[in-house]
């Protein structure tokens, strides 16, 4: 008989694991905000980026399987980068000011780059985790 | 060159993800399925995508099919009875299925999130204690309802737990054993 306890598929102390995501944590935030930061010269972007800064938390999950992180106030700060993504088109491309300033230009795609690769990162982030950690259906949570 | 080689390498591992009998090995599979895919994209000069699904292709969705199978295991429940054995009436399977025990042992299953299926099986109590492919034995007796756990599985440890923590309702006993004294 096997059992699901005995068998975990992830969070068994493997120092090996330890050692590996401990070594690689920082590189993969880096390549998060370099893609992130460069998107607009260089293949990548805000999604992209979003979605590298996002394994963070998959890769924290694997080596420290408990639930301390407050998904709920990520998730607060998640919705107010999708606000912002919505307001910043708004205020700058729709008014004309992008288009009347050469200059702001690539500011303005590094700005709607941050923003998504913020948002897309805690948005896929919180996801993972929430269907890692679920606890059954009557605890679902708030949106 | 490159390319048919991933192409063919891909093939080969879509067949595998198909074709392995362990879905854990299966999600595996998928995983550098999903890697040689964003090789792929690279070569195909689509970088943007490559970077995606690498990361969410063999990354987020390979957590999400783990944390998902570890909740997926059906717990078989045998039921044996001595005097119902080759003729299952009605009123003795409603009289089980209703009974106390039974629903307490499957109220336990459901809140920790296990599928669990009940069997009323033809088998002795020796056989059916055999028989990997029951989690747990219950069988009636003049006191009520007997549980034979495997003694080296956790869940059946924190069921029994539970019932003595909690109490119960039913006259519910546990008694373990190991499948090898029983051969």
């Amino acid at each position: 008989m096997s059992d699901v306890s005995r068998d975990v598929a992830y969070g068994e102390e493997s120092i090996i694991l330890k050692t590996m995501v401990g070594l690689l944590y920082p590189f993969i935030m880096l390549f998060g905000f370099s893609v992130i930061l460069n998107g607009h010269y260089t293949p990548g972007g805000g999604f992209q980026g979003g979605a590298v800064l996002a394994s963070l938390f998959v890769a924290r999950f694997v080596v420290y399987p408990v639930e301390d992180t407050d998904s709920e106030r990520l998730h607060a700060v998640q919705r107010l980068f999708l606000a912002l993504i919505v307001l910043a088109p708004a205020a700058l491309l729709f008014t004309g000011v992008v288009a009347r300033y050469e200059a702001l230009r690539s500011t303005y795609l590094t700005l709607m780059d941050i923003l998504i690769g913020v948002q897309v990162g805690l948005g896929l982030g919180v996801a993972v985790l929430r269907f890692a950690f679920f606890h059954g259906v009557g605890q679902t949570w708030h949106l | 060159m490159i390319e048919t080689g991933t192409l063919l390498l891909m093939g080969l591992f879509a067949v595998l993800v198909i074709h392995s009998n362990l879905l854990r090995l299966s999600i595996i599979y998928l995983a550098i399925f999903s890697l040689l895919s964003s090789f792929l994209y690279l070569i195909y000069a689509a970088p943007e995508l490559a970077i995606a699904e690498a990361v969410i292709g063999s990354g987020l969705v390979t957590l999400l099919y783990l944390a998902a199978l570890k909740r997926n295991r059906v717990y078989t429940v045998a039921v044996v009875s001595d005097e119902h054995r080759d003729h299952l009436t009605d009123h003795y399977l409603n009289h089980v299925e209703r009974s106390k025990a039974l629903t307490e042992i499957r109220d336990f299953f459901v809140r920790r999130e296990y599928e669990v299926q009940t069997v009323f099986v033809s088998e002795t109590l020796e056989e059916a204690l055999q028989d990997p492919a029951y989690d747990l034995v219950v069988a009636e007796d003049e006191e009520g309802f007997a549980t034979y756990t495997d003694d080296e599985s956790y869940v059946m440890l924190e069921l029994e737990l539970m019932f003595q923590m909690h109490g119960t309702d039913s006259a519910l006993r546990f008694i373990r054993y190991s499948p090898e004294a029983v051969l």
